[in-house]
């Protein structure tokens, strides 16, 4: 069966470079049956990848140790979620899944645009197919991952395999990897639409309302991801934090900044017919940074504790993105004449300024952790000595960037299209900068003397009130009109403009993860050598480790505290960190135990026993005040994410001003 | 019901959890230790600050964790033991990057990047601004005795030409 896998994507492979070459030559030679065989040939790749990832998934869970994979990443005791996922877990499987993943992707859009866009579509399969055929050739020449394990000419299959590395055996971590590269391979859609736009010579927005869904959809996916690596890393590594600045978190970050600013870039191209160089800029560096993470993680470019192991496969990768990006930007250039702006700007005081601000910030940002993933590596070459550029000068760099941002969160909504006036601005801005100085005022009177926090939580308050007028503003209109009570009339607003309020409610989303960053500033902690029976105190908490027991099951062996929590004599009941090795790798690992609270986490970290002291146990604990507001703050993202997704009731269509010279609104109502 | 483990497990599990102490999580009782230990890195490849390693068995992080604690408590000061550790073992060492030299292009460059952006957002700020079609290129168009037309007419016909000029070239 394993040779049925390898043919699978060696076929799969052909098939890629056939559907490539029969949409450029159908279309150029207009030959209508090649491009429709193109069409058809995308299909038949993902069946393809489909069967050779089946296979591996089969192997992997019915733990098949000829293959030299299921060998290095499975093994016997493992449960079938992380035999499963084991299909990620090693270079040669992630590289399939991420091919698999640009053919679902791949045969969704030829499908679903199959009458649609008849002139761009050719091009845009042959985009698609460019980089199908690139990952093909990484899973047929380079890391396949159907290599039997053999002694001379014989098969040899192993007794048990090593298992998933420990770390990664935990919910998150199975459902993370697949989340982001959802994200990182969906980028590839509205690339491959913008490419497609620009050989036809399309200046309009036809590529942008097509793929507006799948850029969202794919920055909800991304977002995702993110978070749940940030929640792995908190409930497994066991220090404490959940961000790290490790060039592979940075990796991840990098291409969901560039598109975050570009979902804010296209609403002026949609808007103001403006930014049409700058969004086709924006997709492109969304798209190569995409690839360049990939790059980063698999190459073994940048040292990463992430980072799989060094090969020669960066070679590959750089030799891609240097002809994806000379022809993108060769692109670009020769089509400059079709992308020019069709208005003007009428005055720096307007949305249309904001949203450049915008853009300007989450691309400096960008840049900064660009910089400081790469810059290791550059002053190696330049000074010949190793450096280090951690979470110090990451946080340095960003902090003020992100405060400047989350004041553009409030700002930028309520500044009018085309045109505002410093009189309007006052009244806008007048009661959430009251509440912002409040908000500071009473922090430090509270004792909280943190620059840095104060900012940020006068900022957040700043933000919340903008928003909530907003929605305050919008739902007592229709309340008023339909005599309905606010939330119905709130609920019937954002209906009525998912878009917008769907917007505002990211935005609250990001509010509150800010809340939480913020909290970090806080943050308590210690490592104490305690006597079982003992207490020790931090910070309003007394802990007592009531006893310490262990156990094994086939998969690892283990060792666990059982900790009573008290706050101010109140039992809180018990929390029981525990130590784990696995028995195929005798890698150890951390089961952290977390009191969640929306005020603040009481997280505990087992050590192990101490050798010196008979009957001590090391205990690291860390009050971490805010932290669930991150996870909160992601499902409020998440809903306004989908909210933007959903038809407005009403469908809004709005002439560009420029045209009329007045702001003009057509209103329908959807049946 | 509590299990019990296997000997050969038992003593795997014994070994590797005591090795706890020879990463040198004690030395991090010490609350400088753990707060100058965050500006240090971990050198077993983890990624993370002296103090946060969690590596079992650390080759790196417990030494380094000792030394730091004899110096602490000897009343060395926080610049001095991070220039010791400098001395000693690279900047290699230093979780960020020293504020002198080519290393200060380090901590200046994001802001040069964002200078720059600026310098970009200004100049395409005034661009937008100036972009208006001059009323006298479209009045001569138009030929005399007739009103000049509004900006937007003239581009919307600059378009259509430009159109018409693509199809005859046959490059639509």
């Amino acid at each position: 069966m394993e040779v049925l896998g390898a043919l699978a994507i060696l076929f799969a492979f052909c098939l890629s470079v056939y559907a490539f070459l029969g949409s450029i030559v159908g279309i150029v030679r207009k030959r209508p049956y090649l491009q429709k065989s193109a069409e058809r040939a995308v299909l038949g790749v993902f069946a393809l990848v489909t069967v050779a990832s089946g296979i591996l998934v089969f192997f992997l869970t019915t733990s098949d140790f000829r293959l030299a994979y299921v060998t290095a990443h499975s093994n016997r005791a493992m449960p079938v979620m992380y035999k499963f996922a084991s299909w990620w877990g090693g270079q040669e499987g992630s590289l399939l899944l991420w091919s698999w993943l640009l053919s679902v992707y791949s045969a969704v859009v030829v499908w679903t645009n199959r009458k649609r866009h008849t002139g761009m579509m050719p091009w845009v399969i042959a985009v698609l197919q460019f980089t199908q055929i690139f990952f093909l050739i990484l899973n047929v020449f380079v890391e396949p991952p159907f290599h039997v394990l053999a002694v001379g000419r014989g098969v040899q299959a192993m007794q048990d395999g090593q298992g998933l590395n420990p770390l990664l055996q935990y919910w998150m971590m199975a459902i993370h990897p697949p989340m982001l590269y959802l994200g990182y391979v969906g980028f590839i859609v509205p690339f491959a639409f913008a490419m497609g736009s620009l050989i036809t010579k399309q200046p309009g927005d036809a590529w942008i309302h097509t793929t507006r869904r799948w850029s969202l959809i794919t920055w909800g996916f991304q977002t995702t991801g993110i978070i749940l690596g940030a929640g792995w890393a908190y409930a497994v590594l066991g220090w404490g934090g959940y961000w790290g600045w490790d060039p592979v978190e940075n990796a991840s970050l990098l291409p969901w900044i560039t598109a975050t600013a570009f979902l804010h870039s296209v609403m002026m191209q949609e808007k103001k017919g403006m930014m049409k160089v700058w969004n086709m800029v924006l997709i492109s560096t969304t798209y190569f940074l995409c690839i360049f993470g990939t790059f980063l993680t698999r190459s073994g470019f940048v040292s990463s504790v992430h980072a799989f192991a060094e090969s020669s496969i960066g070679t590959w990768f750089l030799g891609f993105l240097s002809i994806g990006i000379a022809a993108t930007v060769y692109l670009i250039l020769s089509r400059l004449d079709y992308l020019k702006s069709e208005t003007k700007l009428e005055s720096v005081l307007s949305r249309e300024s904001s949203f450049l601000f915008n853009n300007l910030l989450l691309l400096a940002s960008a840049f900064a952790v660009l910089w400081g993933t790469l810059f290791p590596r550059i002053s190696e070459m330049i000074t010949g000595e190793k450096i280090t550029v951690g979470a110090p000068f990451f946080n340095k760099v960003n902090v003020p960037i992100g405060l400047f941002l989350l004041l553009l969160t409030g700002v930028g909504p309520l500044i009018a299209w085309r045109r505002s006036s410093w009189e309007s601005l006052k009244r806008a801005f007048r009661w959430p900068a009251v509440l912002m100085m409040v908000t500071i005022a009473a922090l430090l009177v509270a004792g909280v003397h943190h620059f840095y926090a104060l900012m940020s939580f006068g900022l957040c308050a700043f933000v919340t009130t903008t928003i909530a007028m907003e929605f305050w503003k919008g739902a007592r209109a229709i309340a008023f009109r339909t005599k309905t009570n606010l939330v119905l009339a709130a609920v019937e607003l954002t209906h009525r403009n998912t878009r917008r309020y769907g917007g505002y409610l990211v935005h609250m989303g990001i509010v509150l993860m800010f809340v939480g960053f913020t909290g970090a500033a806080f943050n308590q902690d210690t490592t104490q050598d305690v006597k079982v029976g003992d207490r020790l105190t931090v910070g309003h908490y007394d802990l007592q480790i009531l006893e310490v027991t262990d156990g094994s099951n086939p998969n690892y062996t283990w060792q666990r505290a059982t900790v009573a929590a008290f706050r101010d004599g109140k039992a809180l009941g018990e929390l029981m960190p525990e130590r784990r090795v696995y028995v195929s790798s005798q890698q150890p690992t951390s089961i952290v135990a977390i009191r969640r609270r929306l005020n603040e986490d009481l997280y505990l970290n087992f050590a192990g026993m101490s050798e010196t002291e008979a009957g001590h146990a090391i205990l690291q604990v860390y009050v971490n005040p805010l932290v669930s507001c991150i996870w909160l703050g992601f499902w409020v993202v998440l809903l306004g994410t989908i909210i933007c997704l959903v038809p407005n009731k009403v469908k809004l269509a709005y002439a560009r001003t420029e045209m009329v010279g007045v702001y003009e609104k057509k209103t329908t109502i959807a049946e | 019901m509590r299990r019990r483990p296997r000997l050969r497990n038992k003593l795997a599990l014994v070994a590797l959890l005591s090795g706890v102490l020879l990463t040198g999580s004690v030395p991090l009782q010490n609350p400088r230790v753990r707060s100058i230990g965050e500006l240090l890195s971990c050198q077993c490849g983890c990624g993370a600050s002296l103090s946060s390693c969690n590596m079992q068995n650390c080759h790196s992080a417990g030494p380094l964790r000792e030394h730091l604690l004899q110096m602490v408590e000897a009343g060395i000061g926080d610049d001095q033991i991070l220039a010791t550790f400098e001395k000693e073992y690279g900047k290699i060492i230093l979780r960020k990057p020293p504020a002198e030299g080519f290393y200060l292009l380090g901590w200046v460059m994001p802001f040069i990047g964002l200078g720059g952006g600026l310098a970009l957002v200004w100049f395409m700020l005034q661009r937008y601004m100036a972009k208006r079609p001059t009323t006298a290129a479209a009045g001569a168009s138009a030929g005399a005795g007739v009103e000049p037309d509004s900006p937007e007419l003239t581009r919307y016909r600059e378009r259509i030409e430009k159109d018409l000029s693509d199809m005859d070239s046959g490059r639509k």
